[in-house]
C-alpha cells in the first residue's frame, strides 16, 4: 500500500508503517547528521552545539523546561493523529488552538468565582472554541465537499485575522506595550505540581488523555471504525461504518483537544494571551511532525514528544551557550520527518552503498508496513 | 469612493501580488499534470526569497539573487523528488515537513550568517529593477502599469502562453500529462515516468524559487521571516481551482491578487491589517466554494472516499 502514494486512501500517518518497520532511528541518525554539516557550514562548533542541546534538554531547569513544553506538543500531536488516524488530514491545529486558547483566556479574566471553578469552565470553553472552529473544515468535506486539507489550513489565517483584531480591539491591555489581553487573575491561573521545581497540572491531562486514546483506539469498537476509515475510506463505507460523521467527529475531538492545549498555554504558562505568541512558538506543527514520527501512536507520541520538546529547550541553551540558533532544532525536526517519509532505512543504505541501486528501484514492502 | 480605490495604484499592487503566486502556481500545475502532488511550494518560495537576499548581498547585484533562489528552489525540489518519486514517499508529509523545514532554516541561517532576527535589510542588497518596455510602457493606464515590471513579471506572463503550447501542443507536453494520467501506458511506450516526474517538480522547484525572488527582490528588498506568509498556499489552491490549465490558472491568480492588492489599498483607508491580511485567504475559501464540484481527485487522495 505504502508503494502506491497516489492511489493509496489511507490516512497519512498509516501509510508510513508500523513501529517494526519505522525508519525512526535511521532518519534520527540522518536528520542530526545533516544539522552537523549546516551548524559546520555555518561557523559554528558541532560538537559543542549538540553537547550544549543536550545538557540544556536535561540537566538544571532544563528537565522541568522540557516537561512543561511536552503539554502542549504532545497534546497538539494527539490531536492531530486523531485525525490522522481516520484518514483525516486536518492542518487547522494551529487556528483551532488560537480560537480555543483566546476563548478559554476571556473565561479565565471575566468568570468571577474560585479558580476550582473557573480553570475548568475556561478549559471547556476553550475546547468548545476549538471543536467548532474545527467543525467548518470539517463539514466543508462532507456538506460541500471541499478538502479538509486545504481549508483547514486557509483558516489558520482566518484565525490568526479574527484573534488578532480581537486582542488589538476589544481586549488589549493599554498598561503593557504588548498587543496582549489583561493578566489571567492569580486565582484562574493552573496550578503546579511540585516536581523538577514546578509543571503545571496539565501534564496530569495530558498524560489522562494519551491513556485514553490508546485504550479507546486500541480496545474499542469506535476505535476499530476509526481506523478502518483511514486504513481504507471505501472499504470502510462498504463495511456500514459512516464515514462521513465519523470525519465531523474527529474533527471536533481534535477542534477541542487544540482549544484546551490553546486554553492551557495562557493558563499555565504566559498568563496573557499576547497576539501572535502560540502562532509563533509553532506548537501546532511541531505537533504534527511528532505525530508522523510515532506513527499516531498516543504512547510513541509521548516519547517522541519529550524527545521534540527536549530538542527545542536544548536548542534555546544551545543559543545562549554555544551561539547557534535554536531554529536548528526545527530544521532536525523537519528532517526527520523527511527523512521517514523518503523511508530511508538502513537496510536502503547499506543496499545503495553495497550494489549501487538505481535512484528508481525501490525494495519490497517490509513486512512490518501497514 | 470606488474613484478611489480603483485606480492604477491599485492596479500596479494586483499585478506585483500576482507575480510570486502565479509563478509557483504554474509549477504546482507543471506538476499536477506530471501527476506529483505538490505541496511544498510555500517552502521553495520562502527559500528562494532568502537565497535572493543572500546572493544579491553578495554580489550586491539582484542578478546572482536570482539564480541563488533558482538554486535554492531546485534543491528542495530535489529533496521532495527524491522522497516523492523515487522512495514512493507520501506527497503530502514529505510537502509539510520540507514547509517546515524552510522555515526553519531560513530563521536558523538569518541570524547565523546576517546577525540579525526578524527582518534583514542592507544597502548592498540589490533590487530588482522595473524595466519599461519602450512604446507600449507609453500606453495611459494599462501600460504604465503593467509594462512597467520587473523581468520576473514578464517571465511569469509570458510563460502562461508558452506553458500552454508545451502542455498542449508538444509531445513533450503529451508525454508529460501522459506520465500523470496514464502512468503504465505512457511506460509502455517508452516514456519514463521517472524522468519526467523528476523534471516537473525541479521545474515547480525554478518557479517557486523565482517567486521567492520576486519576492524579496521585487515587491520588498528585504527578507523577513515567513515572508511567503501563504502565498505557497494560495498557489496550491490556485492549480486546484484552475484544472491545471495555464489561463485558468492564470485567472485563479489573479483573483487571489486582486483580493491581496485591495487588502493593501483598504489598509490605506483605515482598515484594521488583521482583517485585509485575511482577505486572500477569505476570498480563497469563497472561490473554493464556489467551484467546489472540481476537487474529486484530490478528495479521492486524501479520505479514500
Amino acid at each position: 500500500m505504502a508503494e502506491q502514494p497516489l492511489d493509496a486512501p489511507a490516512g497519512v500517518g498509516s501509510k508510513i508503517g508500523n513501529v517494526a518497520g519505522h525508519p525512526a532511528l535511521f532518519s534520527l541518525i540522518f536528520a542530526f547528521a545533516l544539522g552537523w554539516a549546516i551548524v559546520w557550514l555555518t561557523g559554528g562548533d558541532p560538537w559543542f552545539a549538540y553537547r550544549e542541546m543536550f545538557d540544556g534538554a536535561v540537566t538544571g531547569s532544563g528537565l522541568r523546561n522540557t516537561l512543561s513544553r511536552a503539554i502542549p506538543i504532545v497534546g497538539m500531536a494527539l490531536a492531530v493523529s486523531v485525525a490522522f488516524r481516520s484518514g483525516v488530514i486536518n492542518l487547522g491545529g494551529e487556528g483551532q488552538m488560537v480560537v480555543g486558547g483566546l476563548a478559554g483566556t476571556v473565561v479565565a479574566i471575566y468568570m468571577p468565582g474560585p479558580g476550582q471553578l473557573v480553570i475548568p469552565v475556561a478549559m471547556v470553553v476553550g475546547g468548545l472554541a476549538g471543536a467548532l472552529w474545527a467543525l467548518l473544515p470539517a463539514l466543508g468535506q462532507t456538506r460541500l465537499r471541499l478538502p479538509i486539507l486545504i481549508t483547514s489550513l486557509l483558516l489558520n489565517y482566518v484565525a490568526r485575522a479574527i484573534t488578532g483584531y480581537l486582542v488589538r480591539f476589544r481586549l488589549l491591555d493599554d498598561s503593557v506595550t504588548l498587543t496582549s489581553t489583561e493578566q489571567v487573575p492569580a486565582t484562574a491561573r493552573m496550578p503546579k505540581i511540585p516536581v523538577f521545581g514546578g509543571v503545571s497540572y496539565s501534564l496530569l491531562l495530558v498524560v489522562v488523555l494519551v491513556i485514553v486514546i490508546w485504550v479507546v483506539y486500541g480496545r474499542s469498537v469506535s476505535g476499530y471504525e476509526t481506523r478502518m476509515a483511514g486504513l481504507n475510506g471505501r472499504f470502510a463505507r462498504y463495511g456500514g461504518i459512516q464515514v462521513e460523521r465519523q470525519t465531523v467527529y474527529v474533527m471536533a475531538v481534535a477542534g477541542a483537544i487544540g482549544g484546551v492545549i490553546g486554553t492551557h498555554m495562557i493558563l499555565g504558562d504566559a498568563y496573557r494571551y499576547i497576539d501572535g505568541e502560540l502562532v509563533l512558538s509553532g506548537l501546532a506543527w511541531t505537533g504534527l511532525l511528532v505525530a508522523l514520527l510515532a506513527n499516531n501512536h498516543p504512547l510513541l507520541i509521548l516519547a517522541a514528544g519529550l524527545l521534540f520538546s527536549g530538542l527545542q529547550i536544548g536548542g534555546l541553551a544551545m543559543q545562549r551557550n554555544a551561539d547557534v540558533s535554536w531554529r536548528l532544532a526545527q530544521v532536525l525536526q523537519a528532517l526527520v520527518i523527511v527523512a521517514v517519509a523518503s523511508r530511508l532505512t538502513f537496510t536502503w543504505f547499506k543496499r545503495r552503498t553495497d550494489r549501487g541501486v538505481t535512484p528508481g528501484e525501490v525494495e519490497p514492502a517490509g513486512v512490518g508496513e501497514v | 469612493m470606488f474613484d478611489q480605490l480603483f485606480d492604477a495604484a491599485l492596479f500596479d499592487s494586483v499585478v506585483r501580488a500576482m507575480i510570486p503566486i502565479l509563478l509557483a502556481a504554474l509549477g504546482g500545475m507543471i506538476c499536477e499534470r506530471a501527476g506529483v502532488f505538490q505541496i511544498a511550494m510555500e517552502g521553495m518560495m520562502l527559500s528562494g526569497a532568502f537565497a535572493a537576499v543572500a546572493g544579491s548581498y553578495v554580489a550586491v547585484y539582484s542578478g546572482l539573487g536570482v539564480v541563488f533562489a533558482v538554486g535554492a528552489g531546485v534543491l528542495v525540489s530535489l529533496m521532495l523528488a527524491f522522497g516523492a518519486v523515487s522512495r514512493r514517499g507520501d506527497p503530502i508529509v514529505l510537502g509539510i515537513a520540507l514547509n517546515l523545514m524552510a522555515i526553519g532554516l531560513t530563521g536558523f541561517l538569518l541570524p547565523q550568517i546576517f546577525g540579525v532576527r526578524g527582518v534583514f535589510q542592507h544597502e548592498r542588497i540589490d533590487g530588482l529593477d522595473r524595466l519599461a518596455i519602450p512604446v507600449l510602457s507609453d500606453i495611459p493606464w494599462i501600460g504604465s502599469v503593467l509594462f512597467n515590471q520587473t523581468i520576473l513579471a514578464y517571465v511569469a506572463f509570458l510563460l502562461v502562453p508558452i506553458l500552454w503550447l508545451v502542455l498542449f501542443r508538444t509531445p513533450i507536453g503529451l508525454r508529460l500529462r501522459g506520465v500523470g494520467e496514464r502512468p503504465l501506458a505512457a511506460e509502455s511506450l517508452g516514456v519514463s515516468p521517472i524522468a519526467y516526474k523528476y523534471g516537473a517538480v525541479i521545474a515547480s522547484g525554478v518557479l517557486s524559487g523565482l517567486a521567492g525572488a520576486q519576492l524579496a527582490l521585487g515587491n520588498v528588498v528585504q527578507f523577513a521571516e515567513n515572508m511567503s506568509s501563504g502565498r505557497g498556499w494560495v498557489a496550491v489552491v490556485a492549480v486546484m481551482l484552475g484544472r491545471a490549465h495555464p489561463f485558468a490558472v492564470f485567472g485563479a491568480s489573479l483573483l487571489f491578487a486582486f483580493a491581496e492588492g485591495l487588502g493593501f489599498r483598504l489598509q490605506g483607508n483605515g482598515l484594521p491589517v488583521q482583517i485585509t491580511d485575511a482577505l486572500p485567504f477569505l476570498v480563497t475559501l469563497i472561490a473554493l466554494i464556489a467551484a467546489r464540484k472540481r476537487f474529486a481527485r484530490l478528495l479521492d487522495l486524501t479520505t479514500g472516499g
